[in-house]
């Protein structure tokens, strides 16, 4: 970095250890793009060296110090001045000197602690990345790179059904079962829906997966709901007795673990709704809320990973059919 | 929006119909493009779109079948493309997946279950699974139409790949690929579904729109029934199996659904799609469903189709017949009256109708069995008693049920006297009204005269004629209504036909047999002894005859033959009685002739009593001349005949004879009647005579110029030379006879006189008549005199 055309400028490059091995996440950008980073784990080394080069061989570049940081850090969109640092690990790489060849230094943060996974919501971003700044009297020259960090759980001890009883009075009794609270990313819903009385004229009913992003506290709270997933499981009007299979594939659909009360900043919660539609187009729905966790992921055959992508092909197509057909949709 | 306009809602239909169709070509054609460049996902996608059109309520069953054609028809090609694909090893694995992201149901379940077969074909995952996962997802479907149509777009898909495989096979196979069992239990599932989708078709919409709704939902079964076409297809069923898994489970679901239309048509298709070697042995639980089905069912129908199966199946030539071991009739019987305790509305007429079924299936498969036959009537009659039914009305359904129920056996026996056995036809015959119960006697009557049935006991006369009462005589209650005349003879006429049939082997049973008859007969009133004892009179005659046979046989013949002409005298008596002449007077005549004939002691005063008889029936009862011609004539013809009489008795009637004849009130019928008897003098013979003919010449000569005499007196010209044609033919005969006091002269006579008048006579059809009457005598004389017999007379002298 150079203002006024005198004096050395240099170039930072952060090189992490294991690039050709390491794993890519991909993550969205605040404004929707995708962008791809290389995944960690919490706990995880994050070792590396920064490459500086001189951009003006032969010259000297005078410098206060050179430093790598590594930050996880919560932006609230609303909030865009304060950044909430959650962790902030600084080496030092040099002291103040001169450098006057191109110069590399390793660095090593051991075992750092990761605590959240990286996440890109409505309104908050979670993020990690590396920092590193040779300050300089004037401006410093300063090179950030991000990471990507999954949480990984372990399959949970407890994981009981959720199995429950609603219904409106003389109108509408249905006994409902999920198979599970806490599903993994790849998870199957399986479950059904028994019609323990039918007094409405049922036209369908569907299946919704909810992602509520809470950022704020107290009276400075922001919800932020998104359907992710609608999906009809039921043609038709069913009689008493019947019993309606669900399965939902979750592979398919754009979700994050669930996340809750990060650094008490924001929350991210995900809510399953059965909706039932009659012939009068009143919709009358139950919530439950699940969990969703990050499982190790194995590796996925070059084949599959073509099939994985299809899915997102058909969903996308079958969601925009969805929302034609469902227009009116009023929930309250 | 441009059009507007209304349309009619077929053409609306034929509009919606229209644009879909548009769709799924559009659709189908993008589909395949992909396919052909190898674009699977946007294959698949572009097959979604197309199944979204499935997901219409806007198509009425026949619309929706259309569509429904089309596209699978489409579905089709998707399926061929990934079976090569799976072929050539290029697997994609997730599909089954992957299919299921589809937002909306029914195209996904049309995609996955085109998949999941795909999937089976290839040998993929375990095809016992894949069917049970598809047949319970297909549970998302609730709507009627689009669930069943669903469904049997997974049957036919799954047609081909059910596993068939008996257990213990398929143990020692892959044990993924399931069994038998297994497919038993898909089709149980699937059918149980649209079963209840079908049925539920029923509930729906508006109660005006029923008719419509019923017809649309008759449209649609065949669709249910595939599920038990599937079932009959599966060729590792045993009996066993048919019984324990299949049945139970096809009768649970049809007799639960309480659905009257389903219930039919399923229990229908039960019986057209299994072989009868399986009915055969699960009879009792068929039945017993039957019993229990929705009240509106028509049963009836359902047994009646069971039975004639199985009957046909009993009377096949190449198969094996009933087996031993299963009582057809004694299952049946049972359960049809436990039909019948069950449904205490049923109506009359088909619970005859079920009778009939089962009298038909005992007729068919237990031809020997009358007990059976017997036994249905016996059920029949204690129905009818404990329903308090009596004198049905005729042309009444049940009275029409009840006839074609008794007309079997007749029918299938043709043999009166098997119906005889038949206790409970006789009291079953009380049901009727009087008009029912007459036509049914003509019927069993008219049958025993088609068949020629001999009746060979009294008890047989008296149980035939104690059953067809109508026909004999009054009965109680009877309607006065005037019956046409030609019917009552018709009907009566076949009582007098059957007197013929009544024929004992023997001579005393029959003597018996016709005592009863005429017991019966003799109360039928003045209207019908007129047809039914003179056959009887005839019959004793002629049985008098065969004692005459007898007589080396049976010393007491003569005893028996008096009695018999007793009987006769006693029988024509009441007819007498009845105020009848010609028939009595005729009887007599015939009684006299055979009393004569046969010779038995005293038969000469029978037989004299008897002519006797029938001059004072003519001399008292018959006033119209043209009868009196005739009786007297019949009268002198008879006595003619007989020559049993000695001169003591033959004197006064042949005077008799010649002095009613000479009384008879017109000249011509005097003429007519004196020439006959003139023969009396000739050729009839007493006891004197040996049987050889008197011969009396000169009365002979004296009669026919009596006649000549009267004959000139007539005023009628034209009738007077025909009297003349007449005696000459008279004068010709006794001449031929060699009477010597007719000579040539008296024919020349009389031949001249003719010639005289007839040309005088007016010319018309009579005198044309009348001449060629003469023209024929005179031809005769001509050859006579040409060429002479060898014992004849000459004509000499004859001119001619």
């Amino acid at each position: 970095m150079s203002f006024f055309g005198f004096g050395q400028s240099a170039e930072i490059d952060i090189i992490l250890d294991g690039q050709d091995t390491r794993k890519v996440a991909e993550i969205k950008t605040e404004d929707g793009r995708k962008e791809k980073h290389f995944l960690y784990y919490d706990g995880e080394s994050v070792v590396g060296k920064v490459n500086v080069t001189l951009k003006k061989p032969g010259t000297k570049l005078e410098h206060q110090g050179i430093k790598i940081e590594f930050i996880g850090q919560i932006e609230l969109y609303y909030d865009r001045g304060n950044h909430h640092e959650f962790t902030s690990l600084v080496k030092e790489l040099a002291r103040p000197g001169e450098l006057s060849q191109n110069t590399s230094y390793n660095f090593e943060f051991v075992q750092v602690e990761k605590p959240y996974e990286s996440y890109t919501g409505t309104n908050v971003r979670l993020r990690y990345f590396l920092r590193v700044t040779i300050v300089k009297r004037i401006s410093d020259a300063v090179k950030e790179k991000e990471i990507i960090v999954h949480t990984l759980s372990q399959y949970p001890d407890m994981n009981n059904s959720i199995k429950m009883e609603v219904g409106i009075e003389d109108c509408l009794h249905i006994e409902f079962e999920y198979n599970k609270s806490k599903y993994h990313l790849k998870d199957v819903i399986v479950g059904k829906i028994y019609f323990l009385l039918v007094r409405i004229k049922i036209k369908h009913m569907e299946i919704q997966i909810i992602k509520r992003e809470t950022t704020g506290t107290g009276p400075n709270t922001f919800n932020e709901n998104e359907t992710i997933a609608k999906y009809e499981i039921m043609d038709g009007a069913p009689v008493r007795g019947e019993s309606i299979p669900i399965r939902l594939f979750l592979s398919g659909y754009d979700l994050t673990p669930t996340m809750r009360d990060i650094n008490k900043k924001f929350s991210v919660r995900y809510y399953l709704n059965l909706v039932l539609v009659d012939e009068e187009e009143r919709r009358y729905f139950k919530q439950q809320e699940i969990t969703v966790f990050r499982k190790a992921e194995k590796v996925r055959k070059p084949i599959q990973q073509a099939a994985y992508q299809g899915k997102h092909a058909l969903k996308q197509f079958q969601s925009n059919s969805t929302q034609q057909q469902a227009n009116s949709d009023e929930e309250s | 929006m441009p059009n507007t306009a209304q349309l009619s809602p077929q053409e609306e239909q034929e509009k919606l119909l229209d644009e879909a169709l548009q769709v799924v070509k559009a659709q189908s054609f993008q589909m395949k493009r992909c396919l052909d460049k190898g674009k699977l996902m946007d294959g698949l996608k572009h097959a979604s779109n197309m199944l979204s059109e499935l997901r219409t309520s806007m198509l009425s069953p026949k619309s929706y079948y259309e569509l429904y054609m089309s596209i699978t028809d489409e579905l089709r090609h998707l399926e061929i493309y990934l079976v090569d694909e799976f072929q050539k090893g290029r697997k994609v694995a997730d599909l089954y997946e992957l299919v299921q992201y589809a937002g909306n149901i029914v195209p996904r379940l049309y995609l996955l279950i085109t998949v999941g077969v795909v999937y089976i074909k290839a040998n993929e995952l375990s095809r016992k699974d894949i069917l049970k996962d598809l047949v319970e997802m297909c549970r998302g479907v609730q709507h009627p139409l689009r669930g069943l149509f669903l469904r049997n777009y997974l049957l036919q898909c799954t047609k081909n790949v059910l596993p068939d495989a008996e257990e213990e096979v398929a143990a020692s196979g892959d044990p993924e690929s399931g069994t038998v069992k297994d497919s038993i239990d898909f089709i149980h599932l699937n059918f149980a579904e649209m079963n209840k989708l079908w049925v539920r078709m029923q509930h729906q919409g508006h109660t005006r729109d029923k008719d419509k709704r019923e017809q649309e939902r008759r449209e649609l079964r065949i669709l249910v029934g595939t599920n038990l076409v599937r079932l009959s297809q599966l060729e590792c069923v045993d009996m066993e199996m048919y019984k324990r898994h299949i049945l139970t489970g096809v009768l649970e679901q049809t007799v639960s659904c309480r659905d009257p239309i389903a219930q039919e048509y399923l229990m229908e298709c039960i019986i057209q799609v299994f072989p009868d070697e399986f009915h055969l042995q699960t009879l009792t639980g068929f039945l017993k469903a039957c019993a229990d089905l929705h009240p509106d069912v028509n049963v009836k129908n359902i047994i009646i189709a069971l039975i004639d199966r199985l009957a046909q199946f009993a009377n096949k030539e190449e198969g094996v017949g009933i087996p031993q071991d299963i009582q057809l009739f004694d299952i049946f019987s049972q359960q049809i009256s436990q039909v019948i305790q069950n449904r205490p509305d049923m109506p009359p007429e088909d619970i005859v109708s079920l009778q009939v079924a089962l009298i038909n299936l005992a007729l068919k498969c237990y031809p020997d069995r009358v007990d059976y036959v017997d036994k249905v009537l016996e059920t029949t009659e204690e129905i009818f008693n404990r329903l308090n039914l009596d004198h049905i009305e005729n042309s009444s359904a049940v009275s029409k049920e009840l006839m074609r129920l008794m007309k079997i056996p007749v029918d299938s026996y043709n043999n009166i006297l098997t119906v005889l056995q038949l206790e409970h036809f006789g009291p079953l015959f009380e049901y009727f009204d009087f008009a029912a119960k007459k036509s049914m006697s003509s019927y069993i009557i008219v049958n025993a005269l088609d068949n020629d049935i001999k009746i060979p006991s009294q008890e047989q006369v008296d149980a035939i004629l104690n059953l067809v009462a109508p026909l004999v005589c009054d009965q109680e209650g009877q309607p006065q209504d005037d019956i046409d005349p030609e019917d009552f003879a018709e009907e009566q006429g076949l009582m007098g036909r059957l007197i013929n049939l009544m024929q004992a082997e023997d001579a005393d049973q029959q003597y018996l047999i016709l005592n009863a008859a005429r017991k019966h007969f003799g109360n039928g009133g003045n209207m019908r002894i007129k047809y039914t004892l003179p056959p009887l009179v005839f019959a004793a005659y002629k049985l008098a005859f065969k004692y005459k046979e007898l007589e080396e046989e049976d010393d007491k013949w003569e005893k028996k033959c008096q009695k018999i002409f007793q009987f006769c005298h006693q029988t024509i008596g009441a007819l007498i009685k009845a105020e009848m002449a010609e028939v009595p007077l005729r009887l007599f005549l015939q009684g006299g002739l055979a009393a004569g004939e046969i010779g038995f002691e005293n038969h000469e005063s029978v037989a004299y009593e008897f002519l006797s008889q029938a001059f004072s029936l003519y001399e008292d009862e018959i006033s119209d001349s043209k009868a009196q011609l005739s009786a007297i004539t019949l009268i002198i013809a008879t006595f003619e005949k007989m020559k049993c009489f000695g001169e003591e008795n033959h004197e006064p009637l042949r005077t008799q004879c010649a002095l009613a004849a000479s009384k008879l009130l017109k000249k011509p019928d005097q003429c007519r009647g004196v020439a006959t008897c003139s023969h009396l003098f000739w050729s009839g013979k007493t006891r004197e005579s040996e049987g050889e003919e008197v011969q009396d010449g000169k009365r002979v000569m004296e009669c026919l110029k009596k006649s000549l005499r009267i004959a000139n007196q007539c005023m009628d010209s034209s009738v007077q030379v025909q009297l003349f044609v007449e005696i000459l033919n008279h004068y010709i005969y006794m001449y031929e006879k060699g009477n010597d006091q007719m000579t040539v002269q008296v024919l020349n006579q009389l031949i001249g006189k003719i010639r005289e008048d007839l040309p005088n006579l007016e010319s018309n059809e009579e005198t044309e008549q009348i001449n060629k009457h003469f023209q024929n005598t005179i031809e005769h004389l001509r050859l006579r005199q040409e060429s002479p017999e060898n014992d004849g007379p000459t004509y000499e002298g004859l001119i001619l």
